[in-house]
Protein backbone atom coordinates (compact mmCIF):
# COMPACT_ATOMS: atom_id res chain seq x y z
CA UNK A 1 0.00 0.00 0.00
CA UNK A 2 1.38 3.38 -0.97
CA UNK A 3 1.17 5.81 1.92
CA UNK A 4 -0.03 9.27 1.05
CA UNK A 5 -1.78 12.25 2.58
CA UNK A 6 -5.17 10.58 2.19
CA UNK A 7 -4.15 7.48 4.17
CA UNK A 8 -2.79 9.62 7.03
CA UNK A 9 -6.05 11.55 7.06
CA UNK A 10 -7.89 8.25 7.46
CA UNK A 11 -5.65 7.12 10.33
CA UNK A 12 -6.04 10.44 12.20
CA UNK A 13 -9.34 9.42 13.85
CA UNK A 14 -7.81 6.40 15.61
CA UNK A 15 -4.21 7.67 15.89
CA UNK A 16 -4.35 8.72 19.55
CA UNK A 17 -5.94 5.41 20.52
CA UNK A 18 -3.44 3.32 18.55
CA UNK A 19 -0.44 5.16 20.01
CA UNK A 20 -1.79 5.28 23.59
CA UNK A 21 0.31 2.37 24.85
CA UNK A 22 3.50 3.72 23.27
CA UNK A 23 2.97 7.13 24.84
CA UNK A 24 2.51 5.55 28.28
CA UNK A 25 5.79 3.66 27.88
CA UNK A 26 7.95 6.34 26.25
CA UNK A 27 7.07 9.46 28.26
CA UNK A 28 10.17 9.60 30.52
CA UNK A 29 12.57 8.73 27.66
CA UNK A 30 11.02 11.37 25.42
CA UNK A 31 11.24 14.02 28.13
CA UNK A 32 14.95 13.21 28.64
CA UNK A 33 15.61 13.46 24.88
CA UNK A 34 13.52 16.59 24.32
CA UNK A 35 15.63 18.50 26.87
CA UNK A 36 18.07 18.88 23.98
CA UNK A 37 15.64 20.95 21.90
CA UNK A 38 16.84 24.54 21.64
CA UNK A 39 16.67 27.64 19.49
CA UNK A 40 14.39 27.52 16.50
CA UNK A 41 12.96 24.00 16.34
CA UNK A 42 11.50 22.17 13.35
CA UNK A 43 9.18 19.37 14.48
CA UNK A 44 8.65 16.92 11.64
CA UNK A 45 5.39 14.96 11.67
CA UNK A 46 3.51 16.51 14.57
CA UNK A 47 0.60 14.12 13.98
CA UNK A 48 -2.04 14.71 16.63
CA UNK A 49 0.60 16.34 18.86
CA UNK A 50 0.84 13.55 21.43
CA UNK A 51 4.49 14.33 22.20
CA UNK A 52 3.86 18.01 22.97
CA UNK A 53 3.16 17.16 26.60
CA UNK A 54 6.78 15.96 26.89
CA UNK A 55 8.33 19.16 25.48
CA UNK A 56 10.17 21.55 27.80
CA UNK A 57 8.34 24.89 28.03
CA UNK A 58 9.21 28.04 26.13
CA UNK A 59 10.34 26.61 22.79
CA UNK A 60 9.82 28.26 19.41
CA UNK A 61 8.59 25.36 17.27
CA UNK A 62 7.58 25.08 13.64
CA UNK A 63 5.62 21.84 13.30
CA UNK A 64 4.85 20.23 9.97
CA UNK A 65 2.69 17.32 8.93
CA UNK A 66 1.52 15.90 5.63
CA UNK A 67 -2.03 15.39 6.84
CA UNK A 68 -4.51 18.19 7.43
CA UNK A 69 -6.70 15.90 9.56
CA UNK A 70 -3.73 15.21 11.87
CA UNK A 71 -2.93 18.93 12.15
CA UNK A 72 -6.55 19.68 13.01
CA UNK A 73 -6.52 17.11 15.79
CA UNK A 74 -3.34 18.58 17.27
CA UNK A 75 -5.08 21.94 17.86
CA UNK A 76 -5.92 21.63 21.58
CA UNK A 77 -2.45 20.28 22.46
CA UNK A 78 -0.79 23.11 20.56
CA UNK A 79 -3.00 25.65 22.35
CA UNK A 80 -2.14 24.20 25.76
CA UNK A 81 1.62 24.25 25.18
CA UNK A 82 3.54 26.83 27.21
CA UNK A 83 5.57 28.13 24.28
CA UNK A 84 5.07 28.87 20.60
CA UNK A 85 4.06 26.24 18.04
CA UNK A 86 3.41 27.29 14.47
CA UNK A 87 1.88 24.53 12.34
CA UNK A 88 2.03 24.03 8.57
CA UNK A 89 0.91 21.31 6.19
CA UNK A 90 4.01 20.19 4.35
CA UNK A 91 5.81 17.14 2.99
CA UNK A 92 8.96 16.42 5.04
CA UNK A 93 10.69 15.23 1.86
CA UNK A 94 10.37 18.64 0.21
CA UNK A 95 9.87 21.45 2.70
CA UNK A 96 9.44 25.10 1.77
CA UNK A 97 12.08 26.39 4.22
CA UNK A 98 15.31 28.06 3.10
CA UNK A 99 18.72 26.44 3.75
CA UNK A 100 20.18 26.57 7.29
CA UNK A 101 16.97 27.73 8.99
CA UNK A 102 16.65 25.64 12.15
CA UNK A 103 18.83 25.11 15.25
CA UNK A 104 17.19 21.78 16.09
CA UNK A 105 15.10 19.35 14.06
CA UNK A 106 12.96 16.76 15.83
CA UNK A 107 11.49 13.59 14.36
CA UNK A 108 9.33 11.23 16.42
CA UNK A 109 8.38 8.00 14.63
CA UNK A 110 8.35 9.76 11.29
CA UNK A 111 11.19 8.12 9.37
CA UNK A 112 9.27 4.84 9.62
CA UNK A 113 6.39 6.39 7.68
CA UNK A 114 7.86 8.66 4.99
CA UNK A 115 8.11 7.01 1.59
CA UNK A 116 11.76 7.95 1.00
CA UNK A 117 13.60 8.26 4.34
CA UNK A 118 16.96 8.99 2.66
CA UNK A 119 15.47 11.90 0.69
CA UNK A 120 13.71 13.16 3.82
CA UNK A 121 16.95 13.10 5.84
CA UNK A 122 18.83 14.96 3.09
CA UNK A 123 16.09 17.60 3.14
CA UNK A 124 16.40 17.89 6.93
CA UNK A 125 20.16 18.31 6.56
CA UNK A 126 19.56 21.15 4.12
CA UNK A 127 17.31 23.13 6.47
CA UNK A 128 19.40 22.44 9.58
CA UNK A 129 21.99 25.08 10.51
CA UNK A 130 25.64 23.89 10.26
CA UNK A 131 25.97 23.88 14.07
CA UNK A 132 22.42 22.53 14.52
CA UNK A 133 21.30 19.17 15.86
CA UNK A 134 18.95 16.47 14.58
CA UNK A 135 17.05 14.82 17.46
CA UNK A 136 15.30 11.56 16.59
CA UNK A 137 13.01 9.28 18.58
CA UNK A 138 12.52 6.45 16.11
CA UNK A 139 11.97 2.73 15.84
CA UNK A 140 14.25 0.70 13.59
CA UNK A 141 14.83 -2.88 12.46
CA UNK A 142 16.48 -4.91 15.23
CA UNK A 143 19.91 -6.47 14.71
CA UNK A 144 18.67 -9.56 16.58
CA UNK A 145 17.56 -12.03 13.84
CA UNK A 146 14.55 -13.30 15.86
CA UNK A 147 13.23 -9.80 16.60
CA UNK A 148 14.01 -8.74 13.01
CA UNK A 149 12.01 -11.66 11.59
CA UNK A 150 8.96 -10.66 13.64
CA UNK A 151 9.34 -6.98 12.71
CA UNK A 152 9.63 -7.80 8.99
CA UNK A 153 6.53 -9.98 9.19
CA UNK A 154 4.51 -7.43 11.18
CA UNK A 155 5.68 -4.62 8.91
CA UNK A 156 3.31 -5.89 6.19
CA UNK A 157 0.38 -5.52 8.59
CA UNK A 158 1.32 -2.13 10.06
CA UNK A 159 2.03 -0.83 6.56
CA UNK A 160 -1.51 -1.77 5.60
CA UNK A 161 -3.15 -0.56 8.83
CA UNK A 162 -1.40 2.76 9.47
CA UNK A 163 1.34 3.22 6.90
CA UNK A 164 4.24 2.41 9.21
CA UNK A 165 7.24 0.34 8.18
CA UNK A 166 8.96 -1.61 10.96
CA UNK A 167 12.02 -2.61 8.95
CA UNK A 168 13.74 0.74 8.42
CA UNK A 169 17.47 1.17 9.08
CA UNK A 170 17.22 4.77 10.26
CA UNK A 171 20.67 4.91 11.88
CA UNK A 172 22.33 3.91 8.61
CA UNK A 173 20.02 6.17 6.57
CA UNK A 174 20.98 9.16 8.74
CA UNK A 175 24.67 8.42 8.30
CA UNK A 176 24.20 7.98 4.54
CA UNK A 177 22.50 11.38 4.44
CA UNK A 178 25.65 12.90 5.97
CA UNK A 179 24.68 13.11 9.65
CA UNK A 180 27.08 12.04 12.39
CA UNK A 181 25.26 10.31 15.23
CA UNK A 182 26.89 11.38 18.49
CA UNK A 183 24.33 10.06 20.98
CA UNK A 184 22.63 6.70 20.61
CA UNK A 185 20.37 5.28 23.34
CA UNK A 186 18.16 2.20 23.19
CA UNK A 187 14.70 2.82 24.65
CA UNK A 188 13.17 -0.63 24.03
CA UNK A 189 15.44 -3.51 23.04
CA UNK A 190 17.46 -2.25 20.05
CA UNK A 191 14.22 -1.31 18.27
CA UNK A 192 13.10 2.01 19.77
CA UNK A 193 15.96 4.50 19.88
CA UNK A 194 16.70 8.03 21.07
CA UNK A 195 19.29 9.48 18.70
CA UNK A 196 21.10 12.78 18.36
CA UNK A 197 23.08 13.73 15.27
CA UNK A 198 24.81 16.72 13.75
CA UNK A 199 26.31 17.69 10.39
CA UNK B 1 3.17 7.79 40.25
CA UNK B 2 4.83 7.37 36.85
CA UNK B 3 7.28 4.84 38.30
CA UNK B 4 4.39 2.78 39.67
CA UNK B 5 2.65 2.97 36.30
CA UNK B 6 5.77 1.72 34.51
CA UNK B 7 6.03 -1.12 37.02
CA UNK B 8 2.40 -2.06 36.31
CA UNK B 9 3.18 -2.20 32.59
CA UNK B 10 6.13 -4.50 33.28
CA UNK B 11 3.90 -6.80 35.34
CA UNK B 12 1.38 -6.68 32.49
CA UNK B 13 4.12 -7.86 30.09
CA UNK B 14 4.61 -11.03 32.16
CA UNK B 15 0.86 -11.57 32.49
CA UNK B 16 0.33 -11.13 28.73
CA UNK B 17 3.19 -13.52 27.94
CA UNK B 18 1.81 -16.19 30.27
CA UNK B 19 -1.76 -15.72 29.06
CA UNK B 20 -0.75 -15.82 25.38
CA UNK B 21 1.29 -18.97 26.00
CA UNK B 22 -1.63 -20.77 27.64
CA UNK B 23 -4.11 -19.57 25.00
CA UNK B 24 -1.92 -20.80 22.14
CA UNK B 25 -1.33 -24.11 23.96
CA UNK B 26 -5.06 -24.60 24.61
CA UNK B 27 -6.12 -23.92 21.01
CA UNK B 28 -3.28 -25.98 19.52
CA UNK B 29 -4.13 -28.89 21.84
CA UNK B 30 -7.84 -28.73 21.00
CA UNK B 31 -7.12 -28.69 17.25
CA UNK B 32 -4.20 -31.11 17.09
CA UNK B 33 -4.72 -33.63 19.92
CA UNK B 34 -5.88 -36.22 17.37
CA UNK B 35 -2.97 -35.57 15.00
CA UNK B 36 -0.74 -38.69 15.04
CA UNK B 37 2.22 -37.23 13.11
CA UNK B 38 4.48 -35.16 15.37
CA UNK B 39 6.18 -33.30 12.50
CA UNK B 40 2.88 -32.23 10.91
CA UNK B 41 1.58 -31.29 14.38
CA UNK B 42 4.65 -29.11 14.93
CA UNK B 43 4.24 -27.24 11.63
CA UNK B 44 0.48 -26.83 12.07
CA UNK B 45 0.97 -25.78 15.72
CA UNK B 46 3.39 -23.04 14.65
CA UNK B 47 0.95 -21.79 12.02
CA UNK B 48 -2.02 -21.84 14.42
CA UNK B 49 0.04 -20.01 17.04
CA UNK B 50 1.08 -17.30 14.59
CA UNK B 51 -2.47 -16.78 13.34
CA UNK B 52 -3.79 -16.71 16.91
CA UNK B 53 -1.38 -14.10 18.29
CA UNK B 54 -1.95 -11.67 15.40
CA UNK B 55 -5.40 -10.39 16.48
CA UNK B 56 -4.26 -10.54 20.11
CA UNK B 57 -1.29 -8.31 19.24
CA UNK B 58 -3.45 -5.78 17.40
CA UNK B 59 -5.95 -5.82 20.29
CA UNK B 60 -3.33 -5.20 23.00
CA UNK B 61 -1.06 -2.74 21.14
CA UNK B 62 -3.07 0.40 21.96
CA UNK B 63 -3.05 -0.41 25.67
CA UNK B 64 0.45 -1.64 26.46
CA UNK B 65 2.60 -0.50 23.53
CA UNK B 66 3.17 -1.84 20.04
CA UNK B 67 6.65 -3.35 20.27
CA UNK B 68 6.27 -4.54 23.85
CA UNK B 69 3.42 -6.77 22.64
CA UNK B 70 4.53 -7.57 19.11
CA UNK B 71 7.94 -9.06 19.92
CA UNK B 72 7.01 -11.46 22.76
CA UNK B 73 3.75 -12.54 21.15
CA UNK B 74 5.51 -13.17 17.84
CA UNK B 75 7.96 -15.51 19.57
CA UNK B 76 5.25 -17.13 21.69
CA UNK B 77 2.94 -17.66 18.71
CA UNK B 78 5.48 -19.61 16.71
CA UNK B 79 7.53 -21.19 19.52
CA UNK B 80 4.74 -22.26 21.83
CA UNK B 81 2.59 -23.24 18.85
CA UNK B 82 5.28 -25.58 17.48
CA UNK B 83 6.20 -27.16 20.81
CA UNK B 84 2.62 -27.64 22.00
CA UNK B 85 1.79 -29.06 18.56
CA UNK B 86 4.44 -31.72 19.12
CA UNK B 87 3.26 -32.35 22.68
CA UNK B 88 -0.36 -32.63 21.54
CA UNK B 89 0.61 -35.45 19.16
CA UNK B 90 1.76 -37.60 22.09
CA UNK B 91 -1.29 -39.78 22.90
CA UNK B 92 -0.60 -40.20 26.63
CA UNK B 93 -0.25 -36.48 27.40
CA UNK B 94 -3.09 -34.58 29.09
CA UNK B 95 -4.43 -31.22 27.98
CA UNK B 96 -3.52 -29.75 31.38
CA UNK B 97 0.13 -30.65 30.88
CA UNK B 98 0.17 -29.02 27.44
CA UNK B 99 -1.43 -25.83 28.80
CA UNK B 100 1.00 -25.80 31.74
CA UNK B 101 3.86 -25.99 29.22
CA UNK B 102 2.30 -23.07 27.30
CA UNK B 103 2.07 -21.05 30.53
CA UNK B 104 5.67 -21.75 31.44
CA UNK B 105 7.00 -21.07 27.93
CA UNK B 106 5.04 -17.80 27.68
CA UNK B 107 6.35 -16.61 31.03
CA UNK B 108 9.91 -17.63 30.08
CA UNK B 109 9.74 -15.68 26.81
CA UNK B 110 8.50 -12.59 28.70
CA UNK B 111 11.35 -12.99 31.19
CA UNK B 112 14.01 -13.43 28.48
CA UNK B 113 12.78 -10.30 26.70
CA UNK B 114 12.76 -8.40 29.99
CA UNK B 115 16.44 -9.23 30.61
CA UNK B 116 17.36 -8.71 26.95
CA UNK B 117 15.77 -5.26 27.13
CA UNK B 118 17.54 -4.47 30.40
CA UNK B 119 20.87 -5.40 28.82
CA UNK B 120 20.27 -3.43 25.61
CA UNK B 121 19.02 -0.22 27.21
CA UNK B 122 22.08 -0.13 29.46
CA UNK B 123 24.50 -0.43 26.54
Amino acid sequence: MKINKKSYDGVARIFDFMRGGDMRRWGPDQRALFKNLKGRVLYIGIGTGQEIVNFPPGLDITAVDLSYAMLTRSHSRVQNYNGRIHRCQMDAQATAFPDNTFDTILTVCVLCSVQQPAICLKELKRVLKPDGELVMFEHVLSKNPVYALILKFMSHITEYLEGTYLDRDTVNNAEMAGFKIHSHKNVYLDIVKALRANH
Amino acid sequence: MEKAYKMNLKIADFFIGTFAGSLVALVVYLVLSTQPNMLIAMVLGGLIGMVLVMPLTILLMPFVGAFEVMIPLGIIGMGVGMTTGMLSAIPAISGYAVIAWGDLAGFTVAMLIYFSNKHLINQ
